[in-house]
């Protein structure tokens, strides 16, 4: 069990970490807006199934909710997570519903807190939506109702029908949004929609005169990157079974942005091999520690490696580990019917 | 009249802080999210100090404006000198990375005050003098913190004004190349600035945990704030810098003891700081300084971004 929990450990918290990291990938690499506001909208996920799942499933349970939410959630999160190891269709329901409400809340809030401020220069963009993204946090903490304050708040396990193979449920449902999110994204990033992105990216006032609507563009674009980030934030609340407003400190949007530079900004796969060389190296140290004696503190160590290693990174190569390359936006078919032909005059 | 003195030292901390952030972008163009950690650094210092020494933190302050300076120079030197002349964002991230590493630096650095010297080295806090003033008592903060920031901040005045190395920093902050054409070393200039900018975050530093108790992430909590004032004032003003953080302590004080006469909790203090930030960015991007300067120059914040 040990290996297993371990391996499920390290593949969830990619997948979290990597949906982060693509959402990231197409909103500042593709598009280049640095969205900072990520821990935000990662958080609107986790609390939409911190907030709602226990207060759905008692609702649909038909019992009555006694006594301050920051106090029952835990035990009422229990309560339901016992009936969904009976009731697979629950837990389903749950899910459904959490996923639901956390997408359209993440797009609703993406275009509201892009709506007045796309307009202005990055720099200020970027303080304005970190204090947007400390406003969020700061609001969740102090307002218990929503997700029980500092308290936190119990989430119920929809897959908890599967019993002793609930980890793998779990792993496969991960790792099925990664992929999924990838899918998307990399479908969007070679359509016309890309190409418009990149361009904006490049030099948006050729994009404008082109007859592009960026502001529209990238009010998009923000809300489909927060959409990802929710579903990430939903993953990641089901996966530890508790919501804690303080998890979603600025320093998470960080550690994303991190990941984005150093993996390549505006490459498929940067985004991927940033998180994978983050959580390798997070879980290597922790791994390290129980070898050999570190008389420091490995999560600050890791911290610290990290940071370093992004400088270098931006000073000696500035595009990332792996850098941009033209994107394939033409179907394999047609590329090869276009060779076939040159081929053929020949 | 507590309240009054509260607020009074509150801002002239704030300012010391945050016209040293405000020094940075404009001679760097760098929004240095490492910058509150210089503060904390500070702080670190006159904690070492006082426990090694055994007199009272104020006297550190030289000590503590040095750490601050250093590590500011450092950060310049090693960081942000190899990346000059990149994107406003790229500065902005390398800024981040800068932050995560003092902040993990600091935290393993109280780690091992915690075991050698066997002090409390999170959360801590220093006990203030009270001095009799008149038959009033006070706190020697609200007499020191406003007289040191006083001090300095004309100091930084005759610095920038009167002395040549001060039209130097001027001249590379309005035009770096053109300076460099006439022969200013450009590279000395601006480590200077940051040394300048450190110190006074790092003089700062000792008055924090008089009011605060500070641990190695206290930085976060301060970082906002200084944005906050940096931005109300108009990126690139020190006047403007100097005025806002005044505004800012003055009714993020006031504000906090009215509202939690109503029953607000103090909890939600930081909002202060971030509805400022956003409003500002909305209502007059250019902040304070964008009210008096007639001169439409410095960095607009909307312009169209082309590289």
């Amino acid at each position: 069990m040990g290996v297993e929990a371990a391996v499920v450990d390290v593949c969830v918290l990619y997948a979290v970490y990597a949906i982060l990291a693509l959402s990231m990938e197409l909103e500042y690499g593709e598009l280049g807006l640095p969205n900072f506001a990520k821990a935000a909208f990662f958080a609107l996920g986790a609390f939409s199934a911190g907030a709602l799942s226990a207060r759905l499933g008692v609702i649909l349970l038909g019992m009555d909710w006694e006594g301050a939410f920051r106090e029952r959630s835990w035990f009422y999160a229990t309560v339901v997570t016992r009936e969904v190891a009976r009731t697979p269709l629950l837990g389903a329901v749950i899910l459904a519903v959490v996923i639901a409400v956390a997408v359209v809340a993440a797009a609703l809030l993406g275009v509201l807190a892009s709506y007045p401020t796309l307009r202005l220069r990055e720099d200020y963009l970027a303080i304005s939506l970190i204090a947007f993204s400390e406003i969020v946090r700061v609001a969740a903490r102090n307002f218990d109702a929503i997700v029980g304050g500092t308290f936190g708040a119990g989430v119920v396990d929809v897959f908890a029908w599967a019993g002793s193979a609930r980890y793998l449920v779990l792993l496969l449902f991960a790792l099925g949004s990664l992929a999924l999110s990838y899918t998307v994204y990399l479908r969007l990033s070679t359509s016309r929609y890309g190409r418009v992105l990149r361009s904006i990216r490049d030099d948006e006032l050729a994009a404008l005169t082109l007859g592009r609507d960026v502001w529209k563009l990238r009010m998009k674009t923000l809300a489909l990157g927060s959409t990802l980030a929710a579903i990430a934030g939903v993953v990641y609340a089901l996966y530890t079974g508790a919501v804690n407003p303080d998890d979603f400190t600025v320093g998470k949007t960080f550690v994303v942005v991190m990941m984005v530079v150093l993996g390549g900004r505006g490459n498929p796969l940067g985004p991927l091999a940033g998180a994978a060389l983050y959580i390798l190296l997070d879980k290597a140290l922790s791994f390290a520690k129980h070898l050999v004696a570190i008389p420091v503190d490995v999560n600050y160590l890791s911290y610290i490696i990290f940071g370093v290693s992004l400088l270098a990174v931006l000073r000696w190569r500035p595009q990332g580990l792996m850098p941009e390359k033209p994107p394939l936006t033409l179907r394999k078919e047609v590329l090869l019917s276009y060779l076939r032909k040159e081929h053929a005059r020949e | 009249m507590n309240l009054l003195l509260e607020a009074i030292s509150y801002s002239s901390v704030l300012a010391l802080a945050s016209v040293g952030l405000s020094l940075c972008i404009i001679t760097t163009r760098v929004s240095n999210f490492a910058h509150a950690d210089y503060v904390v650094v500070g702080a670190y210092a006159a904690l070492l100090f006082k426990a090694l020494s055994g007199l009272h933190p104020y006297l550190s302050l030289p000590l503590a404006a040095l750490a601050g300076g250093v590590a500011a120079l450092l950060s310049y030197l090693l960081v942000f000198e190899p990346l000059r002349g990149r994107s406003i964002v790229t500065l902005m991230i390398a800024s981040m990375a800068l932050d995560l590493i003092i902040r993990s630096a600091l935290q393993l650095f109280a780690d091992h005050v915690q075991s050698f010297l066997g002090i409390f080295a999170r959360g801590f806090v220093f006990r203030d003098i009270t001095v009799q003033l008149g038959g009033l008592k006070l706190e020697l903060l609200a007499v020191a913190a406003p007289l040191t920031s006083l001090f300095l901040l004309a100091l930084l005045y005759f610095l920038l004004f009167k002395t040549r190395i001060g039209i130097r920093m001027r001249a590379v902050a309005e035009n770096a190349e053109l300076a460099e054409v006439l022969g200013v070393n450009v590279e000395r200039t601006l480590s200077f600035s940051w040394f300048v900018s450190g110190a006074l975050a790092g003089a700062a530093g000792v008055f924090l945990p008089l009011r605060f108790s500070v641990s190695p992430d206290s930085g976060s909590f301060i970082l906002l704030t200084l944005f906050a004032a940096v931005i109300l004032g108009g990126l690139g003003s020190l006047t403007g810098t100097l005025v806002a953080s005044c505004l800012v302590g003055f009714t993020e004080t006031l504000l906090v003891y009215g509202l939690s006469g109503l029953g607000v909790s103090t909890a939600l203090r930081p909002l202060f700081a971030f509805s400022v930030i956003i409003l500002t960015l909305l209502l007059q991007p250019r902040g304070l300084a964008g009210l008096w300067a007639a001169e439409r120059r410095g960095v607009l914040p909307w312009v169209w971004r082309r590289r």
